[in-house]
């Protein structure tokens, strides 16, 4: 087991590595393009170490798992942890912050690591950074990757840190755009190795048929236990409030009998069964289908839940690659590796049933499925 | 598939169709989105953020991919001297779609019209920086403080300092006479 304090080192430090190697690898762009010298770039490392390490602060208990208990704001958007991570920011780390000795060195303000863990425009000109905290190569995913892996057991996960290291650049990968991190030419199988590792870990790990019912029973018991049935808002004695809802807290609670039919389910090991799964990309008869068997199980299906990812995304942050001797050669990785640009986004569709009742949903499924298989 | 999401993969053939060529590239999408939920108030559920390149949420090129594995678009790259860029389609899917979400697209049919009308004709490093602009000036409506045209022209050039500050002045100005900038969701 490890935790989400342990895994917040682990991206400050990373962080902190990848910063160091763009600095002294990407010096010329940094200056000409981002006007940055010596001493805004030895303030902006202090800002995102900071950043990395509090990007996550604000997860409520078993992070994503219960995210769907975020209340709703005004505008009738979900509030999501980023939201959380700030205010804590703002607010309860501040004078720690700000107040440090050490800072006298470098100046900064709470706000300015709550902007550029927010992305809004107060972060200014370090807003270049933020794709170290979420972006295509962040901090974040390169260290849960390992870590995961690591405390996982399984032979997924891994790849090449120390090449992406020696490699990455801020790169001008389009004329007018601003700089975006990439790697050079030679760092290009380290980067595909970065984007398969995610996909493994997606697929055999966190969209484990098993894992996702898990998540299912956890958001259901939290449901139970919190007042109302949602987490606070992030504001004043709502922040102070949620702040209270650890992984421990629930844990008691759990174990105390509390959480209602699904806190009892994880008491007893109990968990929802996956009936039907659509393939992880469906095509359009794969959804027809799935439409069909939804309608013939009718109220047996108890949860519907999806898993939908995209491994990489060749859009805006598709990872440019340079030649280092000739600069004005810039690809994206899709187009050096045929394995990225096959990758499709999973879209995948579970329909879960309870344990009492899933050999009768099992038989009204396989009525479907072995029906659009004979067609 | 949710409806809401049927609703968002069913506008980017729409929006390719309507653009200039029968295609419109990745930046655009993105753009075309943001100013779409957040000027004219179309209920897509993205959350945006600020990164260099502009409002971003990553869940726009998520489904884009989905979009492409239904064979609702297709996407080519194209490669030129300085960079790259990518071409958007419809697919030999997309009206399957766009019939399963006929009441969405229905409804904002006019909205999506003006997206292409009002910024079709921009290159994609502008859009950036319209994007950027428009996310400045919402950004201060949502604080209730509104900020003039100078602070916004500072504060993007700030975030983009390959702009001059005169140049996003005057796109400010462009996008104030069109009553782009204060129009909040």
């Amino acid at each position: 087991m490890h935790t989400r304090f342990e895994h917040s080192l682990g991206v400050m430090q990373v962080a902190t590595l990848l910063y160091d190697a763009i600095c002294q690898k990407s010096a010329e762009i940094l200056k000409s393009d981002l006007a940055y010298n010596k001493d805004g770039l030895g303030r902006d490392r202090q800002l995102v170490r900071f950043a990395a390490l509090l990007h996550d602060v604000g997860h409520s208990p078993f992070s994503h798992g219960s995210e769907d208990l975020f209340p709703i704001r005004p505008g009738g958007k979900r509030f999501k942890h980023e939201d959380y991570s700030v205010e804590i920011i703002r607010s309860e780390l501040r004078s720690a912050i700000e107040e440090h000795n050490l800072n006298a060195n470098y100046g900064l303000d709470a706000e300015d690591i709550a902007a550029l863990v927010e992305g809004t425009s107060k972060a200014k000109q370090p807003i270049f950074w933020r794709d170290l905290i979420d972006g295509q190569m962040d901090a974040d995913r390169m260290d849960y990757l390992l870590r995961d892996s690591y405390h996982t057991g399984v032979k997924y996960g891994g790849f090449d840190l120390s090449r992406i290291l020696t490699t990455i650049r801020a790169i001008r990968s389009r004329d007018g755009h601003s700089p975006q991190l990439g790697v050079s030419r030679g760092g290009w199988h380290a980067a595909e190795g970065l984007v398969l590792a995610r996909y493994f870990m997606f697929t055999q790990i966190y969209f484990h048929k098993t894992r996702v019912a898990y998540d299912i029973h956890l958001r259901g018991a939290l449901k139970e236990l919190l007042p109302g049935g949602f987490f606070p808002a992030p504001s004043g004695l709502g922040l102070k409030s949620y702040l209270k809802w650890d992984d421990w807290k629930v844990l008691g609670l759990l174990a105390g009998g509390k959480g209602g039919s699904h806190g009892t389910r994880l008491r007893t090991r109990n968990h929802f069964r996956r009936v039907f799964d659509t393939p992880e990309v469906p095509t359009k008869k794969d959804l027809e289908i799935f439409e069909r068997v939804k309608k013939k199980l009718g109220r047996l299906v108890v949860a519907e839940e999806y898993s939908t990812k995209s491994w990489y995304k060749t859009g805006q942050p598709d990872i440019p690659v340079i030649d280092d001797h000739n600069p004005k050669d810039v690809k994206p990785l899709s187009k050096y590796s045929s394995v990225v640009r096959g990758l499709k986004a999973n879209n995948q569709i579970f329909l879960y049933v309870s344990p009492e009742k899933f050999e009768s949903a099992d038989a009204k499924v396989r009525e479907i499925t072995s029906h659009a298989r004979s067609k | 598939m949710p409806e809401a999401n049927e609703s968002r993969l069913a506008i980017f053939p729409v929006l390719a169709d309507r653009s200039k060529g029968g295609h419109m590239g990745r930046t655009a999408l993105m753009k075309y989105m943001y100013l779409l939920q957040t000027v004219r108030g179309v209920p897509l559920g993205y959350h945006f953020t600020l990164y260099s390149y502009g409002p971003f949420d990553s869940d726009v090129l998520s489904d884009l991919s989905i979009a492409e594995a239904l064979e609702a678009v297709k996407t080519e790259l194209e490669l030129y001297s300085g960079g790259y860029g990518y071409k958007i389609r419809a697919g030999r899917n997309a009206k399957w779609l766009e019939r399963r979400a006929s009441k969405f697209l229905n409804k904002y049919s006019g909205d999506i019209d003006w997206v292409i009308k009002k910024f079709g004709a921009f290159t994609s490093a502008e859009l950036e920086l319209i994007g950027t602009i428009v996310y400045v000036d919402q950004e201060s409506a949502g604080g209730k403080k509104r900020i003039g045209l100078n602070q916004i022209a500072k504060l993007v050039h700030e975030i983009k300092p390959h702009f001059a500050e005169s140049k996003v002045l005057q796109f400010a100005q462009k996008l104030e006479k069109e009553k782009i900038l204060g129009a909040a969701s």
